[in-house]
């Protein structure tokens, strides 16, 4: 048997030719630091240092590993954080963490190189970006990770003395010592994979799951089936094997046997919608159908694979189709009309769906990557019938959501199944091809749009129709958030869902709203060129949200903006354009949000039932808190990610800061008032640090408070954004809160981006040059957090509108872009500068004045890139993503195929 | 996932550093029996010869090929398509050998659960289905681009390929002609390659290499061209251009070649050869583009070379 040295330990290898490195480093030797994430070689996660150079663990075998040194993340900050750990942590050069050790090693390893060749002299950011291309982040940290680069090869970290970073779990997830659901091994464990359907659509007409049960190693089979035995798409699952090893339990489900009988598929959009189209739900089934957007869905009548059109949003309908027929007759040049298409984007979440499910007794306690703790308790508690204090939810840290991990997944499901039937705890985690094909994905949408100015200029018709390729699920919201922007005299928006046989749809960051964006904001740029208008200047004229008003003043004082150029006024083979995009989401928070804040041991504790998916929830309340008392935020001791605490909200709708902050404050002034009624000693006159001398000699005290409604006070011109749409409004928001428990208040978070791009016109390529981005969310809880997460919204934003498509095979239905080299997320070279502007106002009415700024911030992102390229080369891109090839053709006026 | 449909047994394969193999391992797309290369001294040394040839061992790793001052020199465009290939942590461990005899990246090759020809199939579902990424160049029955970057920097060099059963094979040799949709090489059974031999290069001769991708880094082309020339008195005295990313082998751009051959370097005769590397193109439905991205890199490389 040969050996390896791991951090300076020698360690025994497997003799099986196909054990890989990862597996050695993971499974055998528990040093979770290192992530498998793709698995083949392309996002870098499971990046170490072989012999001092850093290599992908996922792909070496481990017997190649024989006799050389290795260095996991655990072995680069061992004795002393390294240079680049301590600038990562200062420069918050991370979100969700999960990517972050791959960086580590390999930034570690170039800093160490450039400082032995090049002394303190800054990197340059094409360096940088080449020496950190084999790895990805889908949080888009890459902003603070050029600074933290550069900075830590100037010296600059040096020394001994660690700043407190902004976000409170920065250490762990820099040296690799935070724990996510994937890295949760109980004595014991098993494996469990899931049995999967090869067909779009099929009746399985037997199961026989003995052949697996049969097999050593097996702890349990159990079923998947639901009572109608159908599967509807490539990757339902059918059952589920729990083994010793995942090798022995692939081994296992493939002895399952099944007879099946194949049903007629409609794989996608275009198949679905045909007049003979088999159809995936008939009526008794349709509640199977899976849900896109983040409440509840609205009636609407549904035919064959068609549901729609959702139109309660609609104001004077009939108008606008007469409007803009008799626009039509008379040619009238401000009619703009127009067919968007934007592409499916799957959320790629770096840590797997995930979930570890072990019985105590009675007590089921599962550590799940999930975005609502408190919710998954409930919804695990409903499904498997036990009582809420017999069923504990954990997610100490998550490797990403973006929308796909809010509910109740299978993963949680077929593992608390099989921890039952296998009376021993059970891991699942998705491999990468199943994250990127059955855990979800924004849906492709083809919008159809007429807007109509009036003679005076003003916004007189909209119309939206929007059909989005929604899978097996329904709930698609595109057009009707066109009605909450830009009032016009008429506005008719219906949306229809296309179902089929393909996976669900799921949530996606500010759900139906980058599709509507694209379509109505290159709508109005393109009647801003025909009134000969300034793009910035006809928003602010139809759009009289005080929020933004605020933002269309920022943005029109850019220098980028007031330098621009008018469209195709170039030649040549790069051309430089500007775009403007606006976005707005709606502000939401969870009634019954709870926060706890105690005296324990003299030290301040906040807890609540909510998650950090890496949108910097600790450092949000610890902020709150410390700012409260005087004290810095790393003093106070913040408790999430277990559902036994009090419960706090989910983490989708942007909901966090505005559920968590007001509670917390009210909890903190409970807590100031028995404190200062129980000391015995008034500060002494003149100290500077009252509170932390009153909390040290303190008994130990708790205070919880529960989210209060807003104030009624509220500035000038903000109100419900639902005001608009009247009694249909009101009712909406009511379902929203009774049903989906989530209030819609007043005030709408904004943003307002510019961006600028070059194009490349022979090899169609487009590269991001600088954005400008003006967020108005109210106050800023966490600046240094906030900033990464408009910064990674921005990147995600590029990554919707010049790479990402999920492909798929319509023959079989089976997805081609299940690896990370076909799901093509941005990297860190597609990084542009971005520049963030925060506008502070508008949340006066909300305790604490801040609400979030997840969603709204992604929103504008890919029609103002669309836009800057029309600007650049005069030519409209109306499809996402706007990849060589569309580009190419477009600028050859062919029709892209 | 689900386990794989292979209907073929599948024969050993060689593994050199694993970076393809591994993931097919893992994906179920292979499952036949390995045989881990024991790298003899030749297979890991460059040698350089008087007449300032060079032999480079099939096990030399493309990072040291990207990174060595000699190559970079005497044959630049094979140093920058080593550069410009993967990920450096990829290109810290993928070997030579292991890069020309790696197997193609389609997407339905890589799905264990599609049937294809490079699987023991009986036709391409790429064909007929999704082939963005497809040939421009329909040479043979798969659709799928060669993956090597090095073969196209190899075949504008006139490398040959040793083996331990031959010598003196041209990349044609070992690749093929792109008809046989079944293999990405035509290697012999057991055929493993040894070392590969570059010629000296010419007198004052310069090179480029290019890949036309969406994002910035880490993307298989979709079109690369490797480009070598000498320009004297403001003429192409020589030009070689090779292309991958379009067909089932590398190939030789031999119109663009001959049009600026003897030419004046100016834009105008290069946007003219530029036009004629896709001569004799057959792009599928969803693959036109790239004869335009062709016509655009090779413009791009030979305006660098001509400056």
């Amino acid at each position: 048997m040969s050996t390896m040295t791991i951090n300076g330990q020698p360690a025994p290898l497997p003799d099986d030719p196909d054990a890989l490195l990862i597996e050695v480093v993971r499974d055998t030797l528990d040093l979770t630091g290192t992530k498998l994430v793709c698995g083949a070689g392309v996002c870098g996660a499971c990046t170490v240092l072989v012999d001092g150079a850093p290599v992908v663990s996922c792909l070496m075998p481990a017997r190649a590993a024989a006799g050389k040194t290795v260095t996991t993340v655990e072995g680069i900050g061992a004795a002393k954080l390294h240079p680049v750990q301590k600038a990562f942590m200062a420069y918050d050069a991370l979100q969700c963490g999960f990517c972050t050790p791959g960086f580590i090693v390999e930034a570690a390893a170039f800093h160490d190189r450039w400082r032995a060749a090049k002394g303190t002299a800054m990197p340059s950011r094409e360096e940088i970006g080449a020496a950190l291309s084999g790895h990805l982040c889908r949080c888009g940290a890459y902003d603070g990770i050029f600074r933290a680069v550069a900075d830590a090869c100037t010296g600059r970290f040096d020394n001994d003395a660690i700043a407190s970073p902004p976000r409170m779990e920065a250490r762990d997830k820099v040296t690799g010592a935070a724990k996510y659901t994937v890295d949760i091994r109980h004595d014991g464990q098993l494996e469990g994979v899931i049995l999967r359907s090869a067909l779009a659509h099929a009746r399985i007409t037997s199961l026989d799951l003995t052949p697996a049960q049969a097999m050593p190693g097996v702890g349990a089979v159990v079923s998947l089936l639901g009572d109608d035995r159908v599967v509807r798409y490539v990757g339902a699952p059918i059952a589920a094997v729990a083994a010793k090893d995942r090798k022995t339990a692939l081994a296992a489900i493939a002895a399952i046997r099944i007879d099946t009988e194949r049903l007629p598929a409609a794989v996608g959009l275009e198949q679905a919608r045909k007049a003979d189209a088999p159809v995936v739900f008939e009526k008794p089934d349709r509640k199977k159908a899976g849900n896109v957007s983040e409440g509840g869905g609205s009636p609407a009548p549904w035919k064959g694979n068609i549901r729609g059109p959702s139109a309660a949003f609609s104001k004077k309908p009939k108008q606008v189709q007469s409007w803009v027929a008799d626009a039509i007759e008379a040619n009238n040049p401000l009619l703009v009309e127009g067919t968007f298409r934007t592409g499916t984007q799957s959320h790629a979440c770096l840590e797997p769906h995930a979930a570890v499910a072990r019985f105590d007794g009675d007590v089921l306690t599962v550590h799940v990557s999930t975005q609502a703790v408190f919710h998954l308790m409930e919804l695990i508690a409903k499904r498997f019938k036990l009582a809420h204090d017999k069923v504990r939810v954990i997610a100490d840290h998550v490797g990403g959501g973006f929308g796909s991990k809010a509910s109740l997944g299978m993963e949680t499901i077929a593992a608390i199944e099989l921890a039952r039937a296998a009376r021993t705890p059970v891991r699942i985690a998705y491999d990468r091809h199943e994250e990127l094909s059955v855990t979800g994905y924004r849906p492709a949408a083809e919008v159809k749009i007429a807007l109509l100015p009036s003679a005076q200029g003003e916004l007189k018709a909209l119309s939206l129709t929007a059909h989005a390729d929604t899978g097996a699920a329904t709930n698609s919201t595109i057009a009707a958030l066109a009605r909450l922007i830009y009032p016009a005299e008429a506005k008719a928006l219906a949306d229809y869902d296309v179902i089929s046989n393909l996976p669900p749809g799921a949530a996606f960051r500010g759900p139906g709203g980058p599709p509507m964006a694209f379509a109505l904001e290159q709508a109005i740029d393109e009647a801003a060129l025909r009134m000969n208008a300034d793009p910035i200047a006809l928003r602010k004229r139809w759009d009289p949200d005080p929020n933004r008003q605020r933002l269309y003043d920022w943005a029109s004082n850019l220098e980028v903006w007031r330098n621009r150029k008018p469209a195709s006024a170039q030649s040549g083979r790069y051309r430089r354009g500007v775009g403007v995009a606006t976005g707005y989401w709606l502000y939401l928070w969870q009634p019954g949000s709870t926060v706890e804040v105690a005296v324990k041991g003299g030290r301040l504790v906040a807890s609540t039932a909510t998650q950090d998916i890496g949108t910097g929830t600790r450092s949000v309340i610890a902020n709150t808190v410390a700012r409260e008392f005087g004290l810095e935020p790393h003093e106070v001791e913040v408790r999430i990610g277990d559902s036994r605490l009090p419960e706090g909200p989910g983490s989708g709708g942007s909901r966090v800061t505005a559920s968590v902050i007001p509670p917390t404050l009210l909890a903190i002034g409970k807590l100031k008032a028995v404190i200062e009624a129980n000391a015995k000693r008034k500060p002494v006159p003149g100290s500077n640090a009252p509170w932390r001398e009153l909390l040290a000699a303190s008994p130990d005290l708790v205070a919880a408070s529960e989210r209060p409604e807003d104030s009624k006070q509220m500035s000038p011109g903000i109100q419900s954004p639902l005001k608009q749409v009247g009694l249909l409004g009101w009712i909406f928001g009511f379902m929203m809160r009774r049903f989906s428990n989530l209030a819609i208040g007043a005030g709408v978070p904004s943003s307002v981006q510019v961006i600028e791009v070059e194009v490349d016109t022979w090899l169609g390529h487009v590269r991001v040059v600088n954005v400008h981005t003006g967020i108005a969310v109210g106050k800023i809880a966490a600046p240094a957090l906030a900033h990464s997460q408009a910064a990674g919204s921005v990147i995600q934003g590029i990554g919707y509108a010049l790479y990402e498509a999920r492909e798929i095979d319509s023959v079989t239905g089976d997805i081609l872009s299940g690896g990370m080299e076909d799901y093509r997320i941005p990297g860190i070279s597609d990084t542009p500068a971005i520049d963030v502007h925060f506008d502070e106002g508008g949340f006066g009415h909300v305790l604490g004045g801040s609400v979030g700024i997840g969603e709204v911030a992604t929103v504008p992102t890919s029609p103002a890139i669309a836009n800057a390229v029309c600007n650049a080369t005069g030519i409209r891109l109306t499809e996402l993503p706007i990849r060589p090839d569309r580009l190419i053709a477009a600028l050859k006026g062919r029709a892209a195929a | 996932m689900t386990p794989a449909i292979m209907t073929t047994a599948q024969g050993p394969e060689f593994r050199a550093a694993g970076t393809d193999l591994s993931e097919r391992r893992r994906s179920g797309v292979s499952t036949g029996p390995l045989i881990d290369i024991a790298a003899q001294p030749d297979m890991t040394s460059m040698l350089w010869g008087a007449d300032g040839t060079l032999r480079i061992g099939a096990f030399t790793t493309i990072a040291t090929i990207a990174s060595d001052g000699r190559i970079a020199a005497a044959y630049p465009g094979l140093a920058a398509s080593a550069e410009g290939l993967a990920t450096p942590q990829i290109r810290h461990l993928a070997t030579l050998g292991g890069n020309l005899a790696q197997r193609s990246r389609c997407w339905y090759y890589r799905n264990p659960q599609i049937a294809c020809l490079k699987k023991g199939g009986s036709d391409c579902p790429a064909r007929g289905g999704n082939h963005l990424y497809g040939v421009a160049f329909d040479l043979g029955p798969c659709v799928a681009p060669h993956p090597s970057t090095m073969a196209a920097a190899l075949l504008a060099y006139d490398a040959t390929i040793i083996t331990y059963q031959r010598s003196g094979l041209s990349i044609p040799d070992v690749l093929g002609d792109g008809s046989n949709g079944a293999a990405d090489n035509v290697l012999l059974p057991g055929e493993m390659i040894r070392s590969v031999e570059l010629p000296a290069a010419r007198q004052g001769e310069r090179a480029d290499y290019k890949r036309a991708i969406s994002r910035s880094h880490a993307e298989w082309p979709l079109v690369e061209v490797c480009a070598r020339a000498v320009v004297t008195n403001g003429a192409f005295q020589f030009v070689r251009l090779t292309a991958g990313g379009i067909a089932p082998v590398p190939l030789r751009l031999q119109a663009a070649e001959a049009a600026v051959q003897g030419q004046p370097a100016n834009a105008l005769n290069i946007q003219v050869a530029a036009k004629l590397a896709t001569s004799g193109a057959k792009p599928l439905p969803m693959t036109g583009y790239k004869l335009d991205l062709l016509e655009g890199v090779v413009r791009d490389v030979l305006e660098r070379l001509a400056a």
